[in-house]
Formats: C-alpha cells, structure tokens, sequence
C-alpha cells in the first residue's frame, strides 16, 4: 500500500472517531432545516398578525370592514399620534378632508402596518371613484385606459423558488464545505505538532507529498459529505416546510445540470478549502492558533454568497470567473437560476479552483518540508 | 572489528541566530550503548534530530550504515527508530493501531505488518492494552507504544533522546532494560541524555557535548579518568570549556 493510501486511511479513521468533527457534520446537515423552519415559522407568523391601529374622529362608511378583513385592528384613542407611539402600531385621525397617518418607522410592526393601511386605502380610493363614476353614467373603465394582461413564461412561484435557491444553495455549500472539514483539517496538520506526533511522522520514509496528499485527500472527503449533506437536508426541508400564510410549500427544482455542476464544485472547493486549511493549520503551533487563522476565511466566503443576494441581476464578465470562490457562486447561481451550464464559465472556474487548490498544495507542502516547522514546535 | 553504524564527522548546524553544533565528530558501533551527553542546550538532540535526517547538517557530514543523511535520507529512516521525552502518538487510535501506522510507513511488507506488530506488542509486554484507545492509556504505557512504533520495523541503529524524563521509576527501569536487551541484540543504541548516573550504569563509551562542540569522548572508564564518577569528570569537562 502507498504512503499515501496509508494516511488516507488513517486519517479517515481518526476523523470519525473525532466528536468535534462528528458534530460539525451533524450540524451541516441539521443547521438548514431548522433555518428554514424558523423562517417559514416567521413568515407565517408576520402574514397572520393583527395590528392594532387607534384612530379617532369618524371612519369613512366600508373603511371599516376593509380593515378587519386585512388584519387590521381598529381602536379608538384619544390622541392618535402619541398611541402611535407604543400603545398601538399605527394612529390615524380622520377629519372631513381625509385622513392623518401616525407612526414609527423604527418599529417594524409599524412599518408592515404602514404598508397594510396604504394598500387598503388605495383599493378603497379606486372603489370609490368607480362608483362615483358609475353614478354619473361613465364606464369606470376609463380610468384604466390601458388595460394590461400578464402571461408569465414560466411559473412565478418557481422563479421565486429558483432565485431562492440560487442564493441558499451556493451559500451552503460554500461555507459547509469549509467548516465540514475545517476541524479535521485543523486536526491533522496543527493538531499534529501540538500532539508531538510530527516529528515521528517525518521520520518515516514516506514521501512527504504522498503524506501531505493523504491529509488533503482525507479532509477533502469530509469536506465534500459536510456539503452535500447540508443542501440534500436543505431540498427535503424545502419541499416538507409550509411558508406564509397560504401554506405552500415553496416549489425548488434543481435541474438535473445545477446537481451535476454542484457536485464538480463541491469537489473543487473541498479540496481548496482542505489545501488552505491545512496550509493555516501547518502554519500554527496548535489547534487554537490554526483556528484563528482560519476565522477570516468565514468572512471571505460570505461575501461572494451576498452579491448575489444584494444584486441578483449581476451579470460579470468573464474575469470575474478567475475569482476563487466568487465563481462558484455565480456558475451555480446561473445554473439554477437557468437550469443550463455555460462550459466556459464552468472551465474558468474549473481551472481557477484547481490552480488555487496547487498553490495550496505547494505551500502547504513547502511549509512541511522546511526545518523550521519542527524547530517552532 | 565491531562496524561502525553511526559516523557523524565535523558537524556544523545553525539554527537561527545560534550556531548549535561547531564541529562535532564521533562513531557509534553496533552493538554498544553510546553516550551523547550534555548539559541542557548543548546540542544533543540537533545532533540527534541530523542523524535521522531530520534536519540538514550546513557542514560536516553524517553516516548511518554507509548511508549518507544528505544524498540518501529515506535510506537513513529505513534504518532509524528514534524514542524521545515527548511521546507523541495518535490519542483516537488504538496502541495497536499507532504502531501498525509506522509499520507501514516505514515501509514493512504488507504480509509481514501484522506479525512484525505483534512481536513488538509481544516483547514489551503490551497485549493487555494493545486493543485500547491511547488516549487512555498510562505515560508507561505510552512510552512502550513510542518505542514500539520506533522498533517496529527492526532497525538497526537505535536513537533515545531523554527517555526516561517524564516517567516514574518503574517505566524508566523498563526504558533502560529495553536498551541493554537491543544492545544484546547487535543494535547501535544512541542514548541522549543529561542524567549522568543512567549513562555511566548503561553506556559503553561517551561524548561529552558542550556548547556545540565534543569535549571528551571515550569509554565510560576513560571519560571518567581519576574522578569518583561520570558527573565529577562532567562538571570538570564543562568548567574547563567554559
């Protein structure tokens, strides 16, 4: 047996007799459902809640059956504009002109009564001028002169459903394939020194690149389980949780392209990951140092997820398909989004993780074979 | 003529700032128990970490059974098994596991693991907690399972770096008994240590380091010339060189 399959093995074996790495891929797999447990718990709870709104003087007749339909609450106060301060969500005077709204934007409860109130008023604006209209004999017709119809080309509640999971699932597996295999990655190299196992390690015969593969193989494997069971936990969660007050649940398909291009990925970033993270590892003189290290790369594998979350519509050029990390976000995003895979974004990508997984590896490997790794220690 | 195992000639080692080694020479031979001895910080286990290939040496040059550390390194390690102070072994993997690792890094043939593994388990008592975790294991204990990883693939040329440091009396009798049996056994024992008392009851012949350079070597008897004992001569050795 090579060296190589030697430390493979044995790292594996240590990696499942490992709690701390046991619980990171039980958390990977558990974390997204609860998530969107909570959310959907969240959602349906907002799109069911009654608010209270105080008014005084006298409400416009049909105003307020409209307001009990949609949740609102109708209480009469004294003074409308202090209860809208903490008593009710939203105070409102209604005189003979019309009507004073009162509230809090810093209160969200304020805010979605705001938003609530405003719509209502608009649907009973419109009604009423209708049948103004229609008192005088005029077709209400005319106040829509244009009159538009909307064919959707596809089903709206799967693009809401896609655009969805175009953020979660990059998101997932981006950071599970990081904090999979981060403590056994941490584990093996830093781990290693601080346990005093590595000078024995490095007496052996064995090549060192062959031991250093083993390691990065073995975490790499990890890596890549935490991940995928992370998003096949998350597609089951999506398709049993009920979200919003209609109770459906929200319709994901992931083409039979995405998955493809989502599993090359997740082997791409967890061997990248599993390169870096032993080179941090390496670099430290123990498992708590190696984890400082390892803190920014959190940061670093939010922020590509997030662009895709605050600017949906961002369609880069090519370069910015050279950008660890940035272009598997947006090779997987347009691949759910389309349910088609461009092969040269895909080759970039490809080609831009593997290099970034090389340097890794020939740094990692440079640090393992230098002396001063066993002086430090 | 007993073979020379070990020919370490005109050792130079930097590490740093500090010059570590300035020229040490010396010969260990099969079947002795030789003395590397020294205060704290005189170079023994740089001299030690060059000889298993560890470190390069920056000049001079080191032997191990003709092979030499620079040219042929992974030749040296075939036939190196190095014991130190600090028992550094796998926690979540069995004693029996931890040493067939190192039996097959150290490149014993696949057929012959589990027997090589078993002899040594064998020899140092160790069947009753072979099948246990380290990490529950006691310091004894884990020093039998360091020096088993360490002997596990019959190597000819034995090197322990302060041994016995962390055990109690009885683990540090075991240590010592194992070195005279391998001595018997035609092996070059290498025994580090700055504990002068162990090294003038085991060894049969000495170096004496100090600030990187040899200032006496010779047989036990020789090194200890007029003086009561080996740790009168020492301080007397280390006095004049300073």
């Amino acid at each position: 047996m090579s060296a190589l399959a030697i430390v493979f093995r044995k790292e594996l074996i240590e990696i499942f007799r490992d709690r701390r790495t046991l619980i990171a891929i039980a958390f990977a797999a558990l974390a997204t459902p609860i998530v969107l447990f909570v959310i959907a718990e969240v959602s349906t709870k907002t799109a069911a809640s009654v608010y209270k709104v105080g008014y005084s003087g006298q409400i416009p007749a049909g105003l307020g059956a409209l307001f009990k339909a949609t949740g609102l609450d109708l209480v009469e106060v004294a003074d409308p504009s202090s209860a809208a301060r903490h008593e009710v969500d939203l105070g409102v005077v209604f005189t003979d002109k019309g009507a004073d709204e009162y509230y809090d934007p810093t209160r969200q409860s304020a805010q979605l009564a705001d938003v609530r109130f405003q719509t209502i008023l608009s649907r009973y604006d419109a009604a009423k001028v209708a049948a103004s209209l229609q008192q005088q004999g005029v077709d209400p017709s005319v106040l829509n002169p244009l009159p538009v119809s909307v064919h959707p080309l596809s089903s709206p509640s799967q693009a809401a459903g896609n655009s969805f999971l175009s953020f979660f699932l990059p998101y997932i597996l981006i950071t599970m394939s990081l904090t999979g295999g981060l403590s056994a990655a941490l584990d093996t190299s830093a781990g290693e020194r601080e346990r005093k196992t590595l000078e024995s390690l490095l007496l052996t015969p064995a090549p060192r690149f062959q031991v250093l593969i083993g390691k990065i193989l073995a975490v790499s494997v990890i890596s890549f389980a935490a991940a995928l069971a992370a998003i096949a936990s998350m597609l089951i969660a999506l398709s049993q949780i009920r979200f919003g007050q209609a109770g459906g649940t929200l319709p994901v398909h992931l083409s039979a392209a995405a998955a493809a291009v989502m599993v090359w990925l997740a082997i791409l970033l967890a061997a990248s990951f599993s390169s870096l993270t032993i080179t941090l590892g390496t670099l430290a003189r123990g498992f708590r140092q190696g984890q400082a290290y390892a803190t920014p790369l959190y940061f670093i594998t939010i922020f590509p997820a997030a662009i895709v979350l605050f600017i949906p519509d961002f369609n880069p050029s090519l370069a910015y398909y050279l950008i660890p990390i940035l272009n598997a976000v947006l090779v997987l995003r347009d691949a759910i989004v389309r349910g088609t895979v461009d092969l040269l974004p895909l080759a970039v990508t490809s080609v831009s993780l593997v290099v970034t997984g090389g340097v890794c590896f020939f740094l990692a490997l440079k640090l393992f074979t230098r002396e001063a790794l066993l002086i430090r220690s | 003529m007993t073979q020379s195992a070990v020919t370490v000639d005109r050792l130079e080692k930097q590490l740093g700032p500090n010059k570590v080694l300035r020229g040490i020479s010396f010969d260990a031979l099969s079947g002795e128990i030789f003395g590397l001895l020294g205060p704290n910080g005189a170079g023994k286990t740089t001299t030690l970490r060059v000889i298993c290939t560890l470190l390069a040496p920056d000049a001079g040059s080191v032997e191990v059974l003709g092979f030499d550390t620079r040219s042929a390194p992974q030749d040296v390690r075939r036939r190196v098994g190095v014991v130190t102070a600090e028992i550094g072994i796998y926690p979540r993997l069995t004693a029996r596991e931890n040493i067939t690792y190192f039996a097959e890094l150290t490149g014993v043939l696949d057929g012959r693991v589990r027997t090589q593994v078993d002899a040594v388990v064998d020899r140092l008592d160790m069947a009753s907690f072979a099948n246990q975790r380290a990490e529950s294991l006691s310091s004894g204990q884990k020093q039998k399972v360091a020096i088993a990883r360490a002997i596990v693939h019959d190597p000819p040329v034995l090197m322990f770096d302060e041994p016995t440091s962390n055990l109690d009396v009885l683990a540090s009798r075991e240590i010592r008994e194992f070195m005279v049996e391998s001595k018997g056994r035609g092996k070059c024992v290498i025994f580090s240590t700055h504990v002068l008392h162990d090294a003038e009851r085991l060894c049969d012949r000495v170096t004496i380091i100090h600030q990187g350079r040899v200032v006496a070597s010779g047989t036990t008897a020789e090194v200890r010339g007029e003086h009561q004992d080996l740790e009168d001569s020492f301080l007397a050795l280390v006095e004049a060189a300073t």
